[in-house]
């Protein structure tokens, strides 16, 4: 059953169709699937489906990632109450936009894409000034701070992600938070997360959790 | 003398003037150029189209713009916060719609030339012609139906209205967007406007799937485009690809000029193509910034090399960032004037 569903599943979110996505997933409990495996066996494998085909000719476009990411979060949230026991949370970032950034589109799509794969987010916002990147990854006891951005200028200019360093320094953070970069100018440059100081950069979303991942990797040796 | 517009004349009709044309979008460097703030800058009409003059004088490219920032459209349609930055160009600081019941209070307005937002636009449109008009073409720069609600209620709420509905409620907002780039049309033609450059991100593979393509992005933009002169008219698609449509827009659309990503291939984008339209090759201006002399020469010659063959080519820049020293920006244009040379 776990094939046919997990196909049909990444048919609906392939075609933008919540309605028919959240009425598979439904059917699929109704039928005896569990929880679990609707997240980690349907859910998870579909945002990696969808990593594949990303920006490839006619495959995934952003249109569907931002609903694979949508109905991703949708899903995980309804299955998380159903669990039987509360799953194991692999780390947790700060996210939000940079200084004089208002697109959140991207940080949508990973926060929706990061929940199913059991990574918790805490969504900052848009226009974070770095002093607050750094307070509230300390409040929140998070390993990871992601910063988005749209614009070249919030990429890179002095209240960006090179702020965001210079303090995490400054309180000896360097090693405990890591910094993650994303957003349109990292993809027109892929050496931009290195002059901005970051840890990591993630092309989108989906990405965003297996850079993650390693990033806690890192972390933890 | 051999002006911006003979060389855009010539490569259009698939012939060969001095060179091939360049089209080079500096729009905040003019401010630098003035000694201005960028809100000081472009707060009047008069500033932006000196900017735009001096520039093309000192550079020695082929177009002049008339757009300020990319928000100036929203202006027109209620927006009243716009931000700016010393570094980058302003953006929008208010979101016309909070909430999607204010779609029904929107109004288009009918007469874009006499509203009071257009003024600063009108007196540059007014100056750049009268300087310039009959050497340079004067470019415009007019958001897609599809596209125009993003920087009404921000892009993450559009999306999900466009893919999740109420599907009454966003086709009425699409129709209204539909009306108002055409009435924006309008006003930037009678006003001198050469060069319209239609943007829409969701004319990209990038942006969606092909199904939603075919049924939503070609409809709006055929609806967009019906009575409209094809004339000047540029297909671009914000940055994003779109050499996998190439085909179809130029069959259904009938547009005759591309101005591509510069993801796309440029030498399988004029092979799509096949002579039937103009298309531009694109340089990675966000890459410029960083580039020594001598990358900066290669890739302009790669992206040459692959373009050039067949004519019907010209070198277009994306969004140009503040970024970009001047000296890469020289080097750019040195470089194309040279490998771009017919002579």
């Amino acid at each position: 059953m776990i094939n046919e569903v997990r196909k049909a599943y990444n048919q609906a979110i392939f075609d933008t169709d919540k309605i028919l996505a959240m009425r598979i997933v439904h059917d699929a409990l109704d039928r005896g699937l569990s929880p679990e495996d609707i997240v980690f066996k349907v859910v998870v494998p579909s945002i990696e489906y969808m990593s594949t085909s990303f920006g490839q000719d006619f495959g995934a476009s952003l249109a569907q990632h931002f609903m694979t990411a949508q109905i991703a979060a949708l899903v995980t949230d309804e299955m998380l109450s159903k669990f039987t026991s509360p799953p194991e949370i692999v780390g947790k970032i700060v996210i939000g936009t940079s200084q004089g950034d208002f697109h959140g589109l991207g940080k949508k799509i990973v926060i929706g894409c990061l929940k199913a794969q059991m990574i918790e987010s805490v969504d900052l916002g848009l226009n974070v000034s770095p002093e607050k990147f750094v307070d509230e990854a300390i409040e929140h006891n998070a390993q990871i701070i992601g910063i988005s951005s749209m614009m070249l200028h919030t990429a890179r200019g002095e209240n960006g992600c090179l702020k965001v360093r210079q303090i995490l320094k400054e309180r000896n953070l360097a090693d405990k938070i890591k910094i993650i970069v994303g957003g349109a100018p990292y993809r027109y440059n892929h050496d931009l997360y290195k002059l901005v100081q970051a840890d990591a950069w993630a092309e989108n979303g989906i990405d965003a959790g297996l850079v993650l991942k390693k990033l806690l990797e890192e972390i933890k040796q | 003398m051999i002006t911006g517009f003979d060389r855009l004349m010539a490569a259009a009709n698939g012939e060969k003037s001095d060179r091939i044309p360049v089209f080079c979008n500096l729009l905040d460097q003019g401010a630098k150029e003035l000694g201005l703030s960028l809100k000081e800058y472009y707060s009047k009409g008069e500033y932006v189209a000196e900017g735009q003059l001096k520039m093309r004088e000192k550079y020695g490219y082929d177009n002049l713009w008339s757009l300020f920032y990319v928000g100036k459209e929203a202006e027109l349609l209620g927006c009243k916060n716009i931000i700016y930055a010393n570094d980058g160009p302003p953006t929008i600081g208010h979101m016309v719609f909070r909430k999607p019941e204010d779609i029904h209070n929107m109004v288009i307005p009918d007469d874009i030339s006499n509203h009071p937002e257009f003024q600063e636009t009108l007196k540059c449109l007014q100056i750049l012609k009268k300087e310039s008009g009959d050497k340079y073409p004067i470019c415009a720069y007019i958001t897609a139906s599809m596209a125009m609600p993003a920087m009404l209620m921000g892009m993450e709420k559009w999306m999900d209205m466009l893919l999740s509905g109420p599907f009454d409620l966003r086709d009425k907002l699409l129709a209204m967007t539909s009306d108002f780039f055409k009435k924006q049309l309008v006003a930037y033609r009678k006003a001198g406007a050469d060069i319209i450059i239609y943007s829409n991100p969701f004319g990209s593979p990038y942006f969606v799937s092909a199904k939603l393509f075919n049924e939503l992005s070609m409809p709006w933009m055929e609806k967009d485009l019906q009575g409209v002169d094809r004339f000047g008219l540029v297909y671009y698609c914000g940055g994003a690809r779109m050499n996998q449509v190439l085909n179809q827009v130029i069959e259904k659309l009938g547009f005759a000029t591309f101005y591509l990503s510069p993801f796309d291939d440029i030498a399988q984008g004029k092979q799509l193509i096949a002579g039937r339209a103009l298309c531009a090759g694109v340089i990675n201006d966000i890459k410029l910034i960083d580039w020594t002399y001598d990358e900066i020469k290669a890739e302009v010659k790669r992206m040459l090399d692959a373009g050039m063959k067949g004519g019907k080519f010209f070198f277009g820049t994306l969004v140009m960032p503040l970024y970009i020293p001047e000296k890469n920006i020289r080097y750019m244009l040195e470089a194309v004037y040279e490998y771009g040379s017919y002579a």
